[in-house]
């Protein structure tokens, strides 16, 4: 299926999720929807399960117990390549890209699984955000905070997947960035689904087509009318 | 001027061959053969250690079978050399094949002491149950045919032969880097995990990387049995793991040139120091401490910044 294409239907299905750190339950009976297309932020405070459950989803974690399904099929247990292959990438929360190897060389890394030519990935990431033209060939450690999370957007856009989950994009970036972040967010919003932990409440209104509020593990409040969202202050108390 | 060096491939492979040619006519090419062996151990060695990231305590068992694959069909199947050689890395690399499912799965300590154990079991092996066919404790005492010049009793043939498979272990090595595998490892080592959530089955490549690894380890030794005529149990030794480690991060992990240095300087060390001072190996640990303190990227990797 292309990018660009908005796609309908389910695309994620979450079923009754439990996961345990060891003998501690840090996911309780979580469930939730996600249709192709859709934008969904997950909120709370720290510790909520809102990391966990991104892990889980992506594979990182194995649940205890329930299901995910991704485009009809279960993945819940599967080991993470096999998951970033079926369509679903996930950005991480500590923007960390490869910092030995160049730009170029992190969307070549990225390309070479999903068989995507590396120019076609080289054109994407300039398409969104033209700066990166120039850095190309820098050392990947040499970039701001900012670049770093635009490179990580770029690279997880490779292979043109279904869903991204994405950790904390804004946090620790200087507001000027989170502007272009946002921008840049808002753009892939009509091309593809995403799930985004986000404490910025005012992106959050900005760009959520719905609103998972998360706490202490379990799925606390689900907001789906728009203009309860456009209004942080109806949920900034969870946060 | 270093770096520029470094970024070539046969300027590399130039610096490499003159070292030892002057090397060796000044000083002796029985050593130099010898020192040449011992840096393509390292080289296969640093394959795991300095671009995969995992420190191998056990890499001498690699090498004791790719020694005792040579001896084994030299002494069993035909003397011819080259046979032995394709034995010995063959050995080798299925003893890497067969672990390396195993031990690619695991990190740090854990990697470390499993590679450890299975040097350990494959010593015993050697020198007890399999001792009718390894000749135990004793070893093995080895003749190979000679085809015209290609003699390996002549010193000067071997010598050459065995620059010329240090210089194309190198420039595959080298070659390795610039490849997108070598790219895929050197993240690897940086961050595993996040590897994995591009799609790539880690532990496979892990595992290939590993065999490579294995192989040239036997390479290693297969010409070591080639240049003594015998093989023995030294040659699979745990103890002895220390040298190739110490090798290592004297040279510079991570760098062709920096394995070839550290090789170099070790051996330099233990052969030409312990003329003149009984208890060498305290310098060694000198050496240590220094490099672990002082020069964390080694030899090579603090002269090219300097």
């Amino acid at each position: 299926m292309l990018l660009g294409q908005r796609r309908r239907g389910m695309l994620l299905t979450v079923d009754r999720l439990n996961v345990h750190y060891g003998s501690a339950q840090v996911l309780h009976d979580i469930s939730l929807q996600i249709k192709a297309g859709e934008l969904v932020c997950l909120v709370g405070r720290n510790g909520a399960g809102k990391t966990t459950l991104l892990k889980t989803i992506g594979g990182f974690l194995k649940p205890t117990s329930g299901s995910i399904s991704f485009q009809g099929n279960r993945i819940d247990g599967r080991p993470p390549e096999k998951v970033a292959l079926q369509g679903l990438r996930y950005v991480f929360q500590d923007k960390r890209v490869f910092s030995e190897l160049t730009v170029r060389d992190n969307l070549e890394l990225a390309a070479f699984p999903t068989k995507e030519p590396l120019e076609q990935a080289v054109k994407r990431l300039i398409g969104i955000h033209p700066k990166m033209e120039k850095l190309l060939h820098s050392k990947a450690r040499g970039l701001s905070g900012g670049e770093r999370q635009i490179l990580l957007l770029g690279r997880a856009l490779i292979g043109e997947p279904a869903l991204l989950l994405i950790d904390e994009p804004t946090e620790g970036l200087a507001a000027i960035i989170i502007r272009e972040i946002a921008q840049v967010l808002e753009s892939l919003k009509a091309r593809i689904s995403m799930i985004i932990v986000e404490q910025n409440l005012a992106l959050v209104s900005r760009l959520a087509d719905r609103i998972y509020i998360m706490k202490e593990g379990a799925i606390f409040q689900e907001i789906s009318d728009s203009n309860l969202i456009r209004q942080p202050q109806h949920y900034q108390d969870y946060l | 001027m270093l770096k520029k060096i470094e970024g070539s491939i046969p300027l590399t492979l130039l610096l490499i061959a003159a070292g030892f040619l002057a090397y060796g006519y000044l000083t002796s090419l029985l050593k130099m053969t010898d020192f040449m062996i011992f840096c393509i151990f390292v080289l296969g060695f640093d394959l795991v250690y300095g671009h995969m990231g995992q420190l191998s305590f056990g890499h001498m068992l690699y090498l004791g079978a790719g020694a005792y694959g040579a001896g084994l069909s030299a002494k069993y199947l035909s003397p011819d050399p080259f046979l032995a050689l394709a034995a010995g890395l063959l050995v080798a690399g299925l003893a890497g094949a067969v672990l390396g499912p195993l031990l690619v799965r695991t990190t740090g300590a854990c990697f470390a002491l499993l590679n450890l154990a299975f040097n350990q079991v494959g010593h015993f092996l050697i020198l007890v149950p399999l001792a009718p066919i390894t000749g135990g404790e004793d070893g093995l005492s080895l003749t190979f045919s000679s085809y015209g010049w290609v003699n390996f009793s002549n010193l000067t043939f071997i010598f050459y032969l065995v620059l010329a498979v240090l210089l194309a272990v190198a420039f595959l090595i080298l070659k390795f880097e610039s490849s997108p595998f070598g790219l895929l490892l050197k993240s690897v080592k940086e961050n595993e995990i996040r590897v994995r959530f591009l799609g790539y089955n880690t532990y496979f490549y892990k595992w290939i990387t590993f065999i490579f690894s294995a192989a040239l380890s036997g390479l290693a030794g297969a010409l070591t049995v080639l240049n003594y005529g015998y093989t023995n149990p030294s040659f699979i030794d745990p103890t002895r793991n220390v040298e190739v480690i110490f090798a290592a991060l004297m040279g510079g992990a991570g760098q062709v040139i920096g394995a070839v240095v550290g090789g170099t300087a070790f051996m330099t060390i233990s052969n030409y120091l312990a003329r003149y001072i009984l208890r060498w190996e305290m310098f060694l640990g000198v050496a240590l401490l220094l490099i672990a303190f002082r020069f964390r990227k080694g030899i090579w990797g603090y002269l090219r910044e300097v």
